[in-house]
């Protein structure tokens, strides 16, 4: 998941970045609502992080125009002041949930997992395909109710794929979203970890979940 | 102030000028209509005067064998008092002069009308008026002519009386003399009554700045209650201006004492905890529970932070400066927004609110109330929620706000706490929301009542709060 963190503070920044790095997000940043908003309409992210006290253009400003140009992502604001008042304007101007500061990486975290999973269209923490079970919270993934155990990678690649249920997603669009921008992206990492996770999910072949699509990628099939 | 050179001049020069100016027109005016007034009848009177005599001396003229004499004594003297200022003189064109009056023998006849007459002869039986003045002393007179026809004479024989204006002109001079002065003294008092007149009007106006300066200095509290009606609207919402300000400042100084107040508390408990966990011999689970302590102290000073800078934000301002909120709308904004919030719960909300009901405070006060209630009842209910207004029965002036849930809503003991007034937040329980707190502290700096009930429709929480500072609009 590729998130991008507008937030001027820059050790609040930096601890953001690294502890969202940490739980297997791929993080861009911005110190301004300027640079924000550049980063926010020239990439495509899974969602955003907003503060709203920014320097050059506010917060409000910048998610306004996020959403006039269409970006449809999930956008998660932080507020300082934490009045209804801030919180409102930031919701109406296309927020989706906001957060008060201070926080803990935890609750920004579970209200990124709850947003992303609400994009996508699924409602409980707890989103199956068919035999599989992946719990966004506490990134457990079970098949036929037995615990399988993947590394932060391979759940990341599995996460995104249950996400994008039924639709076919492409190598660069994985890349992209799973990995920071300085990844070699001729290396075939990508294939191994789907060979991986083919044979942890799967390792009788009697499921085969992940179709390949050729030269177009990967999809997660809709299983009984 | 657009112009610093307006903003100079006071109330009363502004008036004493303008009314300077109006008086001296009107008075110039007036004076100027009542002199040609005056000079137009007495004119007039000359001139019938003029005709009396001209007829006069028409009547006692006569001729004999080309000879013009006065045949009887003139009726009116003058004409045979030498230089008496009336002079009778008869002249035809061919012949020239004819005769004298005994008034005239020394007299230069003027060769200029003072008036622009009709130039050339007088035909038959026509009267010529005009002002004249000789070149001798330059003295001014009215002269009549009038051209008869004489019994066989082929030319018309011309008769002119000519009177010196000396009495007209000192008449007009004495007129003038007694109108102005009878001006000068009316516009004087009319100024002196309105000098006096202005200072008792404005004496409310230096009262009010009188008072105003005392408060400035710290010598009086608010301004006076004895100020006439048009300005006691003025000094009523200034004295609540300076109130809310007053209050204001107690509340922050109130606000500040409690923040580091509440504070120190917990302060004192990290310092104790980071003095213990430098110890060299801790054990790694101690560190661990030593942490996790001071992160709650922190979460604590959070709250309390949050708390304490929300009652120093409000403003809690009553009365007629307070700004009018519409209810509902602001309403149906944040449940649009908590919509987004609670998405993943859909949380159903109902509203009933009189569009025209009118929330007299501030915006931000009535947000943060609203905000607070309905964000509990999104959080513990079970995805109903309603919220309802409605003015009490027995006075419109009181309306009961409710919002409610379907959750399991609150437990008696619990509410009493929750909703204890101005309770500081260091002597809340533990991990206890700010919430109903702040909705209860505003609920209380607008005089109005908060209770925790039981809801009838949707079986949670029902929190009922009275608000008297509300309106119904149109």
């Amino acid at each position: 998941m590729r998130l991008l963190v507008v937030e001027d503070e820059s050790l609040l920044r930096q601890q953001l970045v690294l502890g969202l790095q940490k739980a297997g997000f791929v993080v861009d940043d911005a110190a301004d609502g300027k640079a924000g908003l550049f980063q926010a309409l020239e990439y495509e992210y899974d969602a955003a992080i907003i503060d709203l006290g920014l320097p050059l253009l506010d917060g409000i400003s910048v998610i306004r125009k996020l959403r006039e140009a269409g970006r449809k992502y999930p956008v998660l604001i932080l507020t300082a002041r934490g009045d209804w008042q801030d919180k409102v304007a930031g919701l109406d101007a296309g927020a989706d949930d906001y957060v008060v500061k201070p926080f803990r990486l935890e609750e920004i975290q579970a209200r990124l997992n709850a947003l992303l999973r609400r994009a996508a269209g699924f409602a409980s923490p707890q989103i199956t395909a068919g035999p599989i079970s992946l719990d966004t919270s506490s990134k457990r993934v079970t098949v036929h109710g037995n615990p399988v155990e993947l590394t932060a990678y391979e759940y990341k690649t599995l996460e995104y794929l249950i996400l994008h249920i039924d639709q076919v997603v492409s190598k660069a669009e994985l890349t992209d979203h799973l990995y920071a921008q300085d990844y070699d992206r001729d290396s075939n990492v990508l294939e191994v970890f789907i060979r991986r996770l083919r044979q942890k999910l799967d390792p009788d072949e009697s499921l085969q979940p992940i179709d390949t699509v050729r030269g177009q990628g990967y999809r997660l099939r809709v299983m009984d | 102030m657009s112009s610093g050179q307006q903003a100079g001049y006071s109330l009363q020069t502004r008036l004493l000028l303008a009314v300077t100016l109006v008086l001296t027109v009107f008075l110039g005016l007036t004076g100027f209509v009542l002199d040609s007034a005056f000079r137009n009848s007495l004119e007039t009177g000359v001139t019938e005067q003029l005709q009396a005599q001209l007829y006069g001396l028409l009547a006692a003229v006569d001729e004999d064998a080309g000879e013009f004499y006065i045949s009887e004594n003139l009726r009116e003297p003058r004409f045979s008092q030498l230089n008496s200022g009336l002079y009778g003189l008869i002249s035809s064109p061919d012949q020239g002069e004819l005769l004298r009056t005994p008034s005239a023998l020394e007299f230069t006849l003027p060769a200029a009308p003072l008036t622009d007459n009709p130039e050339g002869e007088l035909s038959r039986g026509e009267t010529r008026f005009s002002r004249v003045v000789s070149d001798v002393g330059q003295i001014e007179y009215f002269e009549i002519s009038y051209a008869v026809t004489w019994e066989n004479r082929p030319q018309a024989i011309v008769f002119k009386v000519l009177e010196s204006a000396d009495s007209y002109l000192a008449e007009v001079t004495e007129f003038r003399t007694s109108l102005f002065s009878w001006f000068g003294a009316l516009a004087a008092l009319l100024l002196v009554s309105l000098l006096l007149l202005l200072r008792w009007g404005l004496s409310p106006l230096r009262r009010l700045a009188r008072d105003l300066a005392l408060i400035e200095s710290g010598h009086a509290e608010s301004l006076g209650h004895h100020y006439p009606s048009e300005l006691s609207s003025v000094t009523q919402n200034l004295n609540l201006l300076i109130q809310s300000e007053r209050k204001q400042q107690t509340r922050y100084r109130t606000t500040l004492g409690d923040l580091a107040h509440s504070l120190k508390t917990p302060l004192a408990v990290i310092q104790g905890e980071v003095s213990a966990s430098a110890e060299q011999s801790l054990r790694h689970e101690e560190r661990i529970e030593r942490l996790a302590m001071v992160q709650e102290q922190l979460d604590r000073m959070n709250q309390i932070i949050s708390y304490q800078l929300q009652r120093a934000v409000r403003s809690g301002t009553v009365g007629s400066l307070a700004s009018q909120v519409n209810i509902k709308d602001t309403a149906a904004k944040i449940c649009r927004a908590l919509e987004k919030v609670y998405a993943s719960k859909s949380v159903e909300f109902g509203q009933q609110i009189d569009a025209r009901l009118l929330f007299l405070g501030d915006e931000r006060d009535l947000m943060e109330l609203l905000g607070n209630l309905l964000d509990n009842a999104c959080k513990y209910g079970h995805g109903k929620v309603n919220i309802s207004c409605a003015l009490v029965s027995d006075s419109a002036q009181r309306l009961q706000l409710i919002v409610e849930d379907n959750g399991t809503g609150i437990g008696q003991e619990d509410c009493d706490r929750v909703l204890q007034r101005g309770v500081r937040l260091d002597t809340l329980a533990q991990g206890q929301g700010i919430g109903l707190a702040v909705v209860a502290d505003i609920v209380q700096s607008y005089g109005g009542k908060i209770s925790v009930e039981r809801s009838q429709m949707l079986g949670g929480a029902a929190i009922s709060i009275l608000l008297g500072n509300i309106r119904l609009q149109g």
